[in-house]
């Protein structure tokens, strides 16, 4: 049946001429339907959510009233949300420092091959599909107040004279929820700038060498600068996974104790999924989906000056 | 020479250190799953149980074990995140396949702004999706449905499938698919008898990352599946950390369950996981 098309290759390219053009749209139709369904619509429908008064009783009665900026007005007025705010800034500010530092000290270590170096790369990079779910329970026992690893370090190496009551104090809770995370995130920068640094012109460093720069002058005056993009584009991306992490926190504090850790996911879940407050959560929604458009932003104007796709 | 071989050494021992704090978390995890109890709140803490038990992972896995009997059925939770991972792999797999191949062998316009689309489709935070997603399914009567669940996931899964299939179908020249249509095959017969065999690798890793995300995922399960008979190992591990806080070892050995598959896929798949991660991030 196809041979017929084959012998007479003039038939073919007739046929197929405006076929052709469709192809690859009929080829991702599929995965844009679904998309748009699942990830479009939802961000757009939270929109509207945000506009209206929205509660349980809506949800049964499916009858939303449109209340225009009211729920935005409750939200900013609402102190728990200059809280959450800032326990977001602090929890992504902090996790973002220690996983880029880390992430950049082990990229640069495994930038040369030794002896051992893949097994290690394995190692570094083995927790990073690991659920949250799982890492925040680690954690909760690491952190144990009366058995956990952390405070018999602690205590044994003289730090603190008495255990700490990791999860009854907000800062303390913070410390512990930004260290789970740090951990998770590592090997996601190291996988990054490792990327970058791989991507370095060996030349430039053989120049650098052969005009008697040590070790440190090639990291400040042609790693840094060369890197500057991918840095960026490494700090931008951690910026968008940190903002909205939700899993670590609400398996190891739930945003407590009382609103200690509360970050803006836990508020917009606990506003939803507690309150039943749907209209104030979606507004909270749309607020962090603006500050993550704009990173996102920022982050393809590191990524695509550079290269194309 | 001998710089060399100190800047070599000095690597491998700073490796090694970092190495052994970054698996800390871990091996704590292994161990206490493994310890008998008195060893669990023995101080100072026993780094390695002197005789390691099964016990914990008994009770986990509904044998018969000598810890008392568990009020959940954790067995269920395994079997639920099964049957959720897979469907989710499945849809993935099928929908990723004919986008893949259309980013890799065509040019037409909109490509790159629907790879623009799936990077930033990447970004989006699943706890601002569950919410109208929530509102969605109550309305479609997906609520309280494996559906609802699998159909989010794969919302999760697909862009990153995507990317890591469309890399691998780059890699196949263009001649080896000319071939087959000059043989008479159609372009999709050519893709199914002969493309895709050749992708094999990055099928199984855009595979095994989609199975990956739904068997970890947490958000759209606690807020979709209320029952839970239904639930996956996510919420089981939640739950369990309500209802028995003091028993670490069962919760260590429930919680080693539930990392093994992402620890062993890592192991085998790492190149494929991480070549998929910069060409959709940084490159």
């Amino acid at each position: 049946m196809n041979s017929l098309s084959a012998k007479n290759p003039f038939l073919k390219t007739q046929m197929s001429f405006s076929g052709e053009k469709l192809a690859p749209y009929l080829f991702i139709l599929p995965s844009m339907l679904f998309l748009g369904a699942i990830l479009g619509f939802p961000i757009l429908y939270s929109v509207v959510i945000s506009f209206q008064k929205y509660n349980l009783e809506t949800l049964i009665s499916k009858n939303a009233q449109f209340v225009g900026f009211q729920n935005y007005v409750a939200v900013l007025s609402n102190p728990t949300f200059a809280v959450a705010l800032t326990h977001s800034l602090i929890f992504t500010f902090f996790s973002i420092l220690f996983q880029f530092t880390i992430g950049l000290g082990l990229a640069i270590l495994l930038s040369k091959p030794f002896p051992l170096s893949n097994v290690m790369r394995g190692i570094l990079l083995s927790g990073w599909q690991i659920p949250s779910v799982v890492t925040g329970t680690i954690f909760l026992w690491l952190f144990n107040l009366d058995y956990g690893l952390v405070n018999f370090l602690l205590t044994s190496m003289r730090i603190v004279n008495q255990p700490i009551a990791w999860f009854f104090q907000s800062n303390t809770a913070m410390v512990a929820v930004i260290i789970a995370n740090i951990w998770l995130g590592i090997p996601f920068n190291v996988i990054l700038l490792s990327a970058g640094i791989v991507g370095l012109p060996e030349d430039v460093y053989e120049a650098a060498t052969v005009d008697g720069a040590n070790g440190w002058q090639k990291f400040v005056y042609i790693t840094v600068p060369l890197l500057r993009s991918t840095v960026g584009a490494v700090l931008m991306l951690g910026f968008i996974y940190t903002l909205r992490v939700f899993d670590i926190i609400w398996v190891m504090t739930k945003g407590g104790p009382g609103i200690g850790t509360e970050v803006l996911p836990t508020l917009a879940y606990r506003l939803s999924f507690i309150n039943f407050n749907f209209g104030q959560s979606a507004a909270i929604s749309v607020f962090m989906m603006v500050i993550l458009l704009g990173a996102a932003v920022l982050y393809l104007k590191f990524t695509l000056s550079e290269e194309e796709l | 020479m001998i710089r060399q071989r100190i800047e070599t050494y000095a690597r491998l021992t700073l490796c090694i250190i970092a190495g052994v704090i970054y698996l800390m978390p871990l091996f704590w995890m292994v161990s206490t799953s493994l310890k008998p109890l008195d060893q669990i709140f023995q101080k100072p803490p026993v780094l390695f149980p002197s005789s390691p038990q099964l016990e914990s992972y008994k009770s986990v896995l509904g044998l018969p074990s000598k810890e008392p009997a568990l009020y959940i059925n954790t067995f269920v939770y395994f079997k639920n995140s099964l049957l959720i991972a897979s469907w989710t792999t499945l849809l993935a797999l099928t929908l990723a396949i004919p986008a893949a191949y259309a980013l890799s062998r065509f040019k037409f316009r909109g490509q790159t702004a629907f790879l623009l689309f799936l990077l930033v489709s990447q970004m989006l935070p699943s706890v601002l999706l569950v919410i109208p997603l929530f509102v969605l399914f109550r309305i479609l009567g997906l609520y309280s449905t494996y559906s609802s669940v699998i159909l989010a996931d794969t919302a999760l899964a697909l862009p990153f499938a995507i990317i890591i299939l469309r890399t691998s179908f780059l890699q196949i020249p263009d001649a080896l698919e000319e071939a087959g249509w000059i043989d008479g095959g159609s372009r999709l017969q050519v893709l199914w008898y002969i493309i895709l065999p050749l992708v094999r690798a990055g099928l199984v890793a855009a595979g095994v990352l989609s199975f990956l995300t739904a068997w970890g995922e947490f958000v759209f399960a606690l807020s979709f599946l209320p029952k839970p008979e239904m639930q996956p190992v996510s919420l089981g591990i939640f739950q369990f950390i309500g209802m028995y806080k003091s028993n670490f070892d069962t919760m260590m050995a429930f919680s080693t369950l539930v990392a093994i598959p992402a620890v062993v896929a890592l192991m085998f798949l790492q190149r494929e996981f991480v070549s998929g991660l910069t060409t959709g991030s940084v490159k």
